[in-house]
This record gives C-alpha cells, structure tokens and sequence, in this order.
C-alpha cells in the first residue's frame, strides 16, 4: 500500500512540477495544484496505512494515529484558499496581458524603468500610483492593443 | 496582584500580540470612514507594540508558554515566546506602527476600499503569529497567514507590475509552502511530534539519522526561499518595489527576516545534533548572497531596487553568522538582524520620501540636498549603516560577525568572511553613488520638485533616529544579543520552559471497549 501511495505521490508531483514549468499561466495554477495534492498524500502516509483500524476512540482498535488526517485537512482547506486566490490573481493578470503566456509580463529586471507600466485590469483599478501621469489616448491605445490581443487569442 | 490573576495574565501575554491586529483587522473589515480605519488600524499596531515590549519584558525571566485549550505542551498547540521570539515579535511590531503611519499620510482611495489596512493588520497578526508558535505545523499555518495576507497586498490595485511580480511572488512561495508541509510530515514520521522543544528531545534522543538531516535540509530549502538565499531569492527584487511605499518598507523589513528567524529557531533549538551539512550551506549560500545583493544593488538604477537588493545582502550576512555555529558569531547575528530590520525600515521610509519628491522612482534626479538636507543627512548615516562603517551600529554588528568568522577557523569561513567584507565596500560604493546621484550636485533646471507633507516625512526621520539610538545603545543591543545566543546555546532552556520538569505522562493506551458509547443513545 506504501509502495502504490510512494509511486502515485511521486506521478503527482512530477505532473506538478512538468506544469509549472511551462509559461501558460493557467497551468502553473494547475502545477501547483497537482504539487499540494501529492503533499496531502504524502502526510496521509505519514500515519501508515492500514486498512480497518478508525481514528477514533469509539470504535474497536487497534486505532490508526489521527493527527496526520487533521493535518491533511488543514492543509487542504488552506491549499484550497491560496488556490482561489492564485486563481483570481491569474484571472487579473490574464484580463491585464490580455492572453494566458507569463511572457507577455515582460522580463523584470531589463526592463525600462520609464516605460509606462499603467495598464489596468478594470475600470475600477484605475492607476492608484499615478492618477495625474495617466493619459487619456495612450490608455485609449492600450485598451485598444488589449482588445486585438483578446481577439487573436480568440 | 492575585497570584492567580497573574498566572493567567502571564499565560495569555503570548497570545496578545498575535490577536490583536487579527481581531482589530476583523473590524477593519466594517464598512467604515477612513479617519475610524486609520485610528483603528493605528491603535493595533500600537497595541501590539505595547503587548510585544510587555513580552520582552516577561521573557527575561523565563520562557513564556501559552497552552491552547489548556492541553499540556507535546500534545497540545502552544504558544511559547522566549527572548529571540519576543525580540523578533517587538521588533516586528514597531515596523508596523511606522507602515500604518505612512499608509494613513499617503492616502489611496483604491486600495482602501480593498481593505488595505485590514489585510495589512493581518500581515502582523500572521507575522507576530511565525514568531511566537510552539510548534512546527503551526508555523507553517502561521506562514500562510502572513503570506496570504502578503500576497493580497502585492498585488492589490492590479497595476501590470505588480501582478507580474506578485504571480511570481506567489508561485515561488507557495512551492516552497509545499516543501514545508513534506518536511512536517516527515518530521513527524520519524519523531512522532510537531511540538519543537518535544521535537529537539526527541531527535537528541534518536542521535545522528539520515531522515532528520533531510527534514533539516527541508526546511534550510524551504527557509532559504522565504528569506531569499542565493538561488531562491530571485523574486525579491522585482517584487518589492512593486508594491505601494508604505506596505513595500514593511514586506522589506520584516518578511526576509521571518525565513531567517525560522532558521535560527530551527538550528539552534530544534535540530543542534548533526550540524554539518546546514551549517556548510548556509556559509556557502550566505557568502554568495552577499555578494549577489552587492552586485545587484550596483547594477541597478532605481530607488527601492537597490534597496531591495541591499536587503538579499543582509539576509546573506545573517546566513554567514548563523552558518559559523559559534556563540559569538549567533550574537553578532541577533545584533545585526535587529539593525538590519530597523535601517531597512528607514531606508525604504527614506526611498518613499524621495520617490515622492522627485515623482520618479529613478535615482538620478540631482541635487535635493537644497531641499531635503535632512533627508540627505538620514540617507548618509543609513547607508554607512547598511554598509557597516565607524560611527554607526551596523559597524558594532558586523564587527562582531566578522570576528566570529575570523575566529571561525576553516577555509569555508575564512572565504565567506572576505565575501562578507568585499560585498560591503561594493555595498557601500552602490549607496554613495545613489547619495551623490539624488542629493549631490546641482537641481537641473525645470524637473519638477513636489513638496512632500510632513506626516509623509516625519516616519523616515524618527526611524533614522531609531538607527542613531541602535548606534548609541549599542552596548545594551550586544548584551541583549548575548544573552539571547546563551540561551539559544544550549536547548535545555527551551524545552525545560515548554515542557516543564516532570517527566512526560503519556496516558495508557485505551482500548476499544474503555470509551463505548452507550448502545441506547438519545
């Protein structure tokens, strides 16, 4: 049973690791995911395997260490919470880049520092840093940039 | 005073610091005015401030345990502060009390209405929470918190920056979030406890074994990428300046100094036995990071860039102090990780100032020393700081890494030392060529200067002469490391403090039939 558990986390996190590996952001969402579920099952092992001893003191022994399940379920509900967070972040990020490729961020540390960088990812987010530097055409261009983006992708 | 009012005061203090800013940032979550926001979120930081020094105060005399739910150490969570966690929890605090200031003076409709101060209330809460846990997977429950909180401000207000840099951010940690919760699991695999003063009983018990170094290099893997080492600390620069001045100086401070104080907690205390492998990293990693920062900062042309990068070389030093595993060198590392955290504070308090009054985040306007000679003169005394010359604290702090490293005795050592030295003069050239690029020389005509408002320059002022009173008071700041290296030293403090004396009452296994519910229920 710890053999198939061992073989399985091992598959997971591999899948996880090839998926975050690649530049598509939603699969970086995936990669990660794949990464928590093999963790989850890795401190599941944690407690040993074995079929019909329960956790709980109400029924018939021999019992089964039950703080690695409660672990398992902190760790899900908490995987769960940075999951829809990254999930909304990658929604943002999409909606600003206008397609689904980390490349389209641009690199960070060659980049020029005076370029504009206000592009927005709603109408409600408009340019907390800056509000004066904004122009009105070049964000006119940028929306329209962002539509043909949006179309190609499309 | 009751003695048994005071049993329970003194049982409760380490969990105050931790619970205020979460409660109070729960009512910041209310539809309310700024003016109640900014005073609410204000009293937290300050709550938690005064709640942080009274725990400095208690854990002179003994380690503080706070028992959850009443149940005894290695079976139950526990909050136990001993004087690292308190010093970390104090210093932690007075960062915030100074980010809310400079949130409340640099008003930002947008990200308020997105509960800028409750997440940032939560960030301490998170944060005070990493400092004073007892126990391994509440560490990790406690870095999720902070990081949570972290990674909603990063990239809050949704500008291409900051989700560019936040998205990286938040991958990077949350691989190394996954990496911590493996580490727990095998520590509790091997040792049978999370607890950490249960799990040093027990790994010292066990002796020298393969499977606990792994969970040791883990955890180096899993500290070394929060803290920003070498190889993993490429997201910390870009992610930094990303974000608005006031949540920026924070994350600067204070968020690379909870990898490393988990370092230092989970080297000294915990896993003492086999030191070897992690010690010989973090000399390698620490040598190397010292002069990435160095390098970094010299390469790059804006403000809160280079210091960010500033802030990859401190982390790099205190890795080289905690990777000597000498008394002296632990204590020059407490001295230097309290001075990094106050200066970093005022150079990015400094950084916001500038950015302001320039109104570009590039260092080369000229010349500001006509209108914020202060300004300059707090820069200047920052930066001999950073870099570790005469006058200033971050000189008594360094002079004793590095006579650690001297004393230190193998090649590694004396190789990281010469890192350590090299990187400071290239930290220092990279910090008087920003003085002599903003402040020095004559304002080109026509760039426009911006008056910046006294609430907005008073922080970075009073945190210069929080550098001025390290310098000082240098010698009760070295005592005080001292004395906390000594009961770091040895591991019997701790666990006696958390565990008590007697000997562990296991309670007898129960059988099946000893807890049968009854077959007739309601």
């Amino acid at each position: 049973m710890e053999t198939l558990f061992a073989v399985l986390i091992g598959l997971l996190v591999a899948a996880g690791v090839f998926l975050l590996l690649s530049r598509t952001i939603i699969r970086v969402v995936l990669g990660l995911a794949f990464i928590a579920y093999g963790v989850n099952l890795a401190i599941l092992t944690v407690a040993g395997l074995r079929q019909e001893s329960p956790p709980l003191l109400t029924l018939e022994g021999p019992y089964v260490d039950p703080l690695p399940q409660a672990l398992v379920l902190t760790a899900i509900v908490i995987g769960f919470g940075t999951t829809a967070l990254l999930l909304t972040v990658a929604l943002r990020a999409y909606q600003v880049a206008g397609h689904d490729d980390v490349a389209a961020f641009g690199d960070n540390l060659a980049r020029d520092p005076d370029a504009p960088d206000g592009q927005h990812a709603d109408p409600e987010h408009l340019s907390p840093d800056m509000p004066e530097a904004e122009d009105a055409d070049e964000t006119d261009i940028q929306m329209a940039e962002l539509e043909r983006l949006r179309r190609i992708t499309r | 005073m009751n003695p048994e009012v005071g049993e329970v005061i003194t049982s409760a203090l380490p969990l105050a610091p931790i619970l205020t800013p979460l409660g109070l940032g729960l009512l910041l979550l209310l539809p309310l005015r700024r003016g109640w926001r900014v005073g609410l979120a204000l009293a937290s930081a300050l709550l938690t401030l005064i709640f942080a020094l009274l725990l400095m105060n208690a854990t002179l005399g003994g380690v503080l345990v706070s028992e959850l739910g009443g149940w005894k150490a290695p079976f139950g969570i526990v909050m136990a502060a001993d004087r690292l966690g308190s010093f970390m929890s104090a210093l932690a605090a007075l960062c915030g009390v100074f980010t809310v200031w400079l949130m409340a003076a640099q008003p930002d409709p947008v990200r308020e209405r997105h509960h800028s101060f409750a997440l940032t209330s939560f960030l301490f809460a998170g944060v005070q929470l990493s400092f004073l846990t007892g126990d391994l997977f509440n560490l990790f429950v406690a870095f999720e918190v902070m990081l949570v909180a972290s990674y909603a401000l990063a990239v809050l207000g949704s500008t291409r920056e900051q989700l560019r840099e936040g998205f990286r951010y938040i991958v990077m940690n949350l691989s190394a979030s996954a990496l911590l919760v493996v580490a727990c699991g095998l520590a509790y695999g091997t040792l049978g406890t999370l607890n950490f003063a249960h799990l040093a009983q027990r790994s010292a018990a066990l002796g020298p074994n393969t499977t606990v170094t792994a969970v040791g290099v883990l955890l180096l893997i899993v500290f070394a990428a929060k803290g920003a080492l070498f190889p993993l600390g490429f997201w910390l620069p870009g992610t930094y300046p990303a974000v608005p001045h006031a949540t920026g100086a924070f994350f600067a401070a204070v968020l690379t100094k909870v990898g490393l104080y988990a370092l230092i907690r989970v080297f000294t205390t915990v896993f003492g036995q086999d030191p070897q492998l992690p010690d010989t990293l973090l000399l390698v990693l620490g040598a190397v990071t010292m002069l990435y920062g160095a390098l970094g900062a010299l390469s790059q042309r804006e403000w809160r860039r280079i210091l960010s990068f500033t802030v990859v070389g401190s982390v790099g030093y205190l890795a080289f102090g905690l990777g000597l595993d000498s008394p002296d060198a632990l204590r020059g590392s407490l001295a230097y990780l309290a001075v990094s955290v106050v200066v970093t504070l005022a150079m990015f308090l400094i950084a916001a100032v500038a950015e302001r009054a320039s109104g570009m985040r590039l260092v080369r306007a000229r010349g500001f020393i006509e209108f914020l000679p202060l300004l300059a003169a707090c820069f200047l005394l920052c930066a001999l700081t950073v870099a570790g010359l005469p006058p200033s604290a971050g000189f008594v702090a360094k002079y004793a890494l590095i006579r650690a490293g001297l004393e230190g005795g193998t090649v590694l050592a004396g190789i990281a030392t010469a890192s350590a030295l090299i990187s400071s003069f290239i930290t220092l050239y990279a910090l008087l060529r920003v003085w002599s690029s903003f402040f020095w020389g004559r304002h080109p005509q026509g760039e426009p200067v911006r008056r910046v408002r006294w609430p907005e320059r008073l922080p970075a002022y009073l945190a210069s002469a929080l550098v001025v009173a390290l310098a000082v008071f240098a010698g009760p700041l070295l005592g005080y490391a001292r004395a906390t290296a000594d009961e770091l030293g040895s591991n019997g403090y701790y666990i006696l403090g958390v565990m008590g004396e007697g000997p562990l009452n296991l309670p007898a296994r129960p059988k099946g039939d000893d807890v049968q519910e009854p077959e007739d229920g309601p």
